[in-house]
């Protein structure tokens, strides 16, 4: 990933698919306003496989409805950023252009596969309904597409199922629709908003397989935003973490799931239970989502943190580079604190990160 | 879908039978009777009553047996003149005449005859019928299209001042009672500013024969655009009167269903498909808004009957509601026992039309 921040105003190198800089997404509703997303930067090359991980409400679906252009407005409001998507920021598009890359180049599945398809309409239907508006082919024609894309995600007697309503499919069923659907005008970039969550486990494995298989066969780049380190773990290349509203970590799956370095990712690969578990409780992140209205001061995280110190809850630590431009981190722990303040336990008492002890060591004549 | 169709017809069966059943209680209960009504009338003799009496079941201080009976004799189950559940030729007198069965009661078409006219209700109901269906057949057509699309533009133009409008509007009609607002038409549009006429189906002035006679069908068929003109002018008042308040509260509903509906997933799935917003609105959001409106409005046909009774009466609009305000008046209870009875039927079928809608409209209720 190149350096950020780049050039205001200059598209990102051709190899960069989507290129989100410093978006901000706020919703002004009756008790104030919520910075849903506040300055999130990320990449996206060609072909490749981005996840986005985070708690509920951290702000990852309104990140991918920001780059569709979804988000209703009001209550929304995209306060600022830019969003390259293959050579254009389609911040500026117009609603008409917009209809031109929503579903024709970028396109999303949902993470409700039970409410997400029209009930009233028959899943070819709403495939031919997508595949006529982008692409310039007849109604027997995009059927025979439509069915072409069932057959592709594995759904057995393609002809009859596409003559079928919503209501009389599984939601496994209903998601491999979804993704056909995602898929029918081969999409240059393809968002998934957490797309095996309301599934059982079997057939969440078999989603994220089929996705896979997809996206191998197509060639086509994906947006995976997942609250599960483990569905991270076995599809994505790059992870972007993201803690109320910001971005805290990115790197490579291996660095960020063997060597989190934020505290925050650190807690989330903790609190996973895991065999040799039996019998202990669980850990668990102390606290909770901080509330959007009074969002903390300085690093959103400091008050869970276990290793705030001086400058985090008046600072904000940057997004900085650790070795390479696409291994970053937000967290004073990993970049000189302004003002000489010192790497000093202040809250928790916890044992500091192996970093944070190296730190603490060189610190010591 | 033909087999959920006959099993709806089946099952509108007992819900007409309950309703003749409630229809002959509450006759019963009111105050008066017919041999009251008789003793007024000093053309008919005493034998004349004991005959008609008869013919009915009908015996002066009934117990609860010959109740029960009066109520068979009424539906047609009861042969009256022989005393008995058997027709003259020996079979079950519910039967038709072809059949073996008898002629009296409503199953085979006799309601009976009125007490005030003396003429066959049933003929009676008829001649009302074509002013009641035009006056509620335009009313529910308008209702329903300016409902829905007040309702559907509301919603999506949410908060602006066309829906802030409708909003207001909406209260203001919703508070208002019929009676009171067809009688202030009249004064406003009638009687001040004469735009409309305030009484009838036509101009008895014009008009070469009374509404609803033969004479007036013929000359009625030889030139048609002026008549038809004449009762179109006529509507307008009454029109008004009977869907203004039914227009505020379903365009209110029409909005909610409406709203909801753009706030389902499957809409926000729809948009991402990069289709257009006119597309979405209608393929999406309206074809599922329109299920609980299709019931909504089914349920309100039978208010539009009621309403049709006040409306009838405030404009002398020649239709079964007002036949049924004078049966009322002047007690006459086979005529108001016929008239329930034929109205109940109509909001059935209605009803069981509305039902055949929704099965074709939602395509999750047809197999079950």
């Amino acid at each position: 990933m190149p350096h950020l921040p780049q050039t205001p105003g200059e598209p990102p190198p051709p190899d960069v698919l989507l290129d989100v800089r410093d978006l901000r997404t706020y919703f002004h509703v009756m008790d104030g306003t919520v910075p849903a997303v506040d300055g999130v930067s990320f990449q996206v090359r060609r072909g490749e496989t981005l996840g986005v991980v985070g708690e509920s409400g951290c702000g990852k679906s309104v990140t991918a409805l920001t780059i569709m252009r979804l988000i209703e407005t009001p209550p929304g409001e995209i306060v600022s950023g830019e969003i390259w998507f293959d050579g254009r920021d389609v911040l500026q598009l117009s609603q008409d252009e917009m209809l031109q890359v929503r579903g024709a180049e970028m396109a999303m599945i949902f993470q409700e596969p039970m409410t997400s398809l029209n009930p009233v309409l028959t899943v070819g239907d709403q495939i031919v309904e997508a595949v006529v508006a982008h692409k310039k082919l007849s109604r027997k024609a995009a059927w025979d597409r439509a069915i072409e894309m069932l057959r592709l995600v594995g759904i057995p007697e393609a002809p009859r199922r596409a003559r079928q309503y919503p209501h009389e499919m599984s939601g496994g069923m209903r998601q491999r629709v979804m993704i056909a659907l995602a898929l029918s005008c081969d999409p240059k970039l393809l968002i998934a908003d957490e797309p095996t969550t309301a599934l059982d486990v079997t057939i969440q494995a078999q989603i994220l397989e089929l996705i896979r298989r997809v996206q191998a066969e197509t060639g086509t780049a994906l947006l995976l935003i997942t609250h599960d380190l483990g569905v991270v773990a076995e599809t994505v290349q790059r992870v972007v973490v993201m803690y109320a509203g910001k971005v805290v970590e990115t790197g490579s799956v291996q660095e960020v799931l063997q060597d989190p370095k934020h505290p925050y990712t650190e807690g989330l690969l903790a609190s996973i239970p895991s065999k040799g578990m039996r019998g202990t409780r669980l850990n668990v992140i102390k606290g909770s989502v901080p509330n959007p209205f009074r969002m903390p001061v300085g690093c959103r995280f400091h008050p869970r943190c276990p290793y705030a110190f001086d400058p985090c809850p008046d600072h904000e630590p940057p997004l900085d580079e650790l070795g390479r431009p696409e291994r970053r981190v937000a967290c004073w722990l990993h970049t000189t604190p302004p003002f000489g303040l010192e790497h000093r336990p202040r809250y928790g008492t916890a044992t500091p990160l192996p970093v944070a002890r190296a730190a603490a060591a060189e610190q010591v004549p | 879908m033909t087999q959920y169709i006959v099993r709806r017809t089946i099952q509108a069966v007992p819900v007409l039978f309950l309703i003749s059943v409630v229809s002959f209680v509450l006759m019963l209960q009111a105050p008066g009777g017919p041999a009251a009504q008789f003793n007024q009338n000093p053309h008919i003799s005493t034998a004349q009553i004991n005959k008609w009496l008869q013919d009915w079941c009908l015996v002066r201080q009934p117990t609860l047996a010959d109740t029960i009976r009066e109520y068979l004799g009424w539906l047609g189950v009861w042969n009256c003149s022989g005393g008995s559940f058997l027709s003259a030729h020996g079979l079950p007198n519910f039967l038709p005449p072809f059949l073996g069965g008898g002629t009296n009661g409503v199953v085979h078409g006799d309601f009976g005859y009125s007490i005030e006219t003396g003429r066959p209700v049933l003929s009676m109901i008829l001649e009302r019928l074509p002013a009641t269906i035009i006056l509620m057949g335009t009313a529910f057509l308008l209702w329903a299209t300016i409902a829905i699309l007040a309702g559907v533009i509301a919603a999506v133009k949410r908060y602006s001042f066309f829906d802030q409008s409708v909003t207001f509007v909406s209260y203001v009609f919703y508070s208002l009672p019929t009676f009171w607002l067809g009688l202030i038409l009249i004064f406003i549009f009638g009687v001040t500013l004469r735009w409309f006429p305030v009484q009838g189906i036509v101009n008895v002035r014009q008009a070469a024969a009374p509404f609803g006679t033969p004479a007036y069908w013929a000359a009625f068929a030889a030139n048609p655009l002026p008549n038809i003109w004449d009762i179109a002018a006529h509507l307008v008042l009454p029109v008004a009167t009977l869907i203004a308040v039914s227009i505020a509260g379903d365009s209110r509903f029409v909005r909610s269903a409406m709203l909801d509906s753009l706030h389902q997933d499957y809409v926000r799935t729809a948009r991402a498909k990069g289709i257009p917003e006119r597309q979405v609105i209608l393929r999406h959001a309206f074809r599922n808004a329109l299920l609980p409106i299709l019931t909504n409005l089914a349920l309100e046909i039978a208010f539009l009957f009621s309403g049709a009774i006040v409306t009838e009466t405030v404009f002398s609009w020649p239709g079964m509601g007002r036949l049924y305000y004078e049966g009322v008046n002047a007690r006459d209870y086979f005529l108001l026992m016929g008239i329930l009875l034929i109205g109940s039927v109509l909001v059935v079928f209605m009803n069981l039309v509305a039902d055949i809608a929704y099965a074709i409209a939602d395509p999750r209720i047809r197999y079950n």
